[in-house]
């Protein structure tokens, strides 16, 4: 969805920002919410704080909430994809193998050992 | 507090924000409220004292040592023991618990047959991760705004409706049977598959079905997460933000997340 958002704005998004590399990646107050998202579900305490308080000081209080509603709904719906074992669609397999392969993503499902491109079991192949 | 005969009431007052030193937009305190009420009340398979003892024991995981060793362990299923549970629970059902919500990165396929295999229905089993991802949703919710979680609500007596979906069927794609749209185009048997038939308008995407075997969790899973998210209509409108983080910014903090949790979907 931030490929197919970035497409859409015409503007170039880092994608590496995901998987942990520094910096905004072209996207307003990037490299805060990606902290934000870090410190909710690490257990430095102190440090959500003081992320906390830097969202609220340089966006707002409409923009923290959100934020955190995104980080809550994230955090359970990974739960629900996992636990259930869906498998990717495969549009969306299509459309993403590229960045999925870029960034190492494919290993999460490896590690579980499914197949991580599920037109490869319809003999599709991945991209 | 009982159940009345008939559609039980959800409406609940155990959740609030209005002691947060910020506003909560209205929409969620709802939604929250509406989700705490139905984890109080009897679900498809489940009672509501069990829905709430799972709740219960989603917050215990973190306390749990095996959970833990399990979590440094190069493989988790090479590490045995008991979980430290409150001991509501069968041994069985907390491993479940436990499980999707200290590693489900690394949950597979072989797990989740066992789980069925030591005695837990796959009906009883989608209810149990709606529940956990509900309870998971809000607390998490709460600590990114440094508020205390909510206390659990009192259970409401009354009987599960025990009622499987005739449309939902194993097709090789997921662990657990789901409910296929196009198998929601005809005559339906229940209100639950009906009413799924009206929300998801024809939307294929797997995780709107992934709980569809018990079709009342799925839409109230996803009327949460619509409410926290965006509703599908609004997911791919990049021509106007309806939040107040943009688009790229909503995607950058879910898609961190989900790396976080190493969850390929």
């Amino acid at each position: 969805m931030l490929r197919e958002s970035s497409k859409a704005k015409g503007e170039a998004y880092d994608l590496s920002l995901l998987t942990g590399t520094k910096g905004d990646g072209n996207i307003p107050n990037g490299a805060l919410l990606v902290a934000f998202a870090e410190a909710v579900l690490g257990d430095n305490d102190r440090r959500l704080q003081e992320i906390q308080a830097a969202i609220r000081d340089k966006m707002d209080d409409a923009a923290f909430v959100d934020a955190a509603a995104i980080v809550a709904t994230f955090n359970a719906i990974d739960r629900v994809a996992d636990a259930t074992g869906i498998p990717i669609e495969d549009s969306k397999a299509a459309s993403t193998a590229d960045v999925r392969a870029a960034l190492g993503i494919n290993a999460f499902a490896e590690q579980r050992g499914e197949i991580a491109d599920p037109r490869e079991r319809a003999g599709v192949g991945r991209i | 507090m009982t159940a009345a005969a008939g559609a039980p009431s959800f409406i609940c007052m155990t959740i609030s924000y209005a002691q947060a030193p910020f506003a909560v937009r209205a929409d969620i305190v709802a939604a929250h409220q509406q989700a705490w009420s139905r984890l109080a009340h009897p679900g498809t398979w489940l009672p509501g004292a069990t829905r709430v003892a799972i709740a219960a024991e989603v917050r215990q995981t973190p306390q749990c040592a095996l959970c833990l060793r399990r979590k440094q362990a190069l493989s988790p299923y090479g590490v045995d023991g008991r979980h430290d549970s409150l001991g509501v629970l069968s041994e069985r059902i907390v491993e479940q618990i436990h499980r999707i919500v200290s590693d489900p990165g690394r949950l597979t396929r072989a797990w989740f047959d066992g789980v069925v295999a030591s005695g837990t229905p796959d009906t009883e089993y989608v209810e149990i991760v709606g529940v956990v991802a509900t309870v998971v949703s809000i607390d998490t919710f709460c600590r990114a705004l440094g508020l205390p979680a909510h206390a659990l609500p009192a259970p409401v007596s009354g009987e599960p409706l025990r009622r499987r979906p005739g449309t939902a069927r194993q097709r090789g794609e997921a662990w657990v049977p789901m409910i296929h749209p196009k198998d929601l185009e005809g005559e339906l048997e229940t209100p639950e598959e009906r009413k799924l038939a009206t929300y998801w308008g024809g939307v294929l995407a797997n995780i709107r079905r992934a709980l569809s075997l018990v079709p009342e969790e799925a839409y109230a899973w996803f009327q949460l997460v619509e409410t926290q998210y965006l509703p599908g209509r609004w997911m791919r409108d990049f021509a106007n933000e309806y939040r107040a983080i943009t688009h790229a910014q909503i995607e950058l903090i879910a898609g961190r997340v989900s790396v976080l949790n190493q969850c390929f979907y």
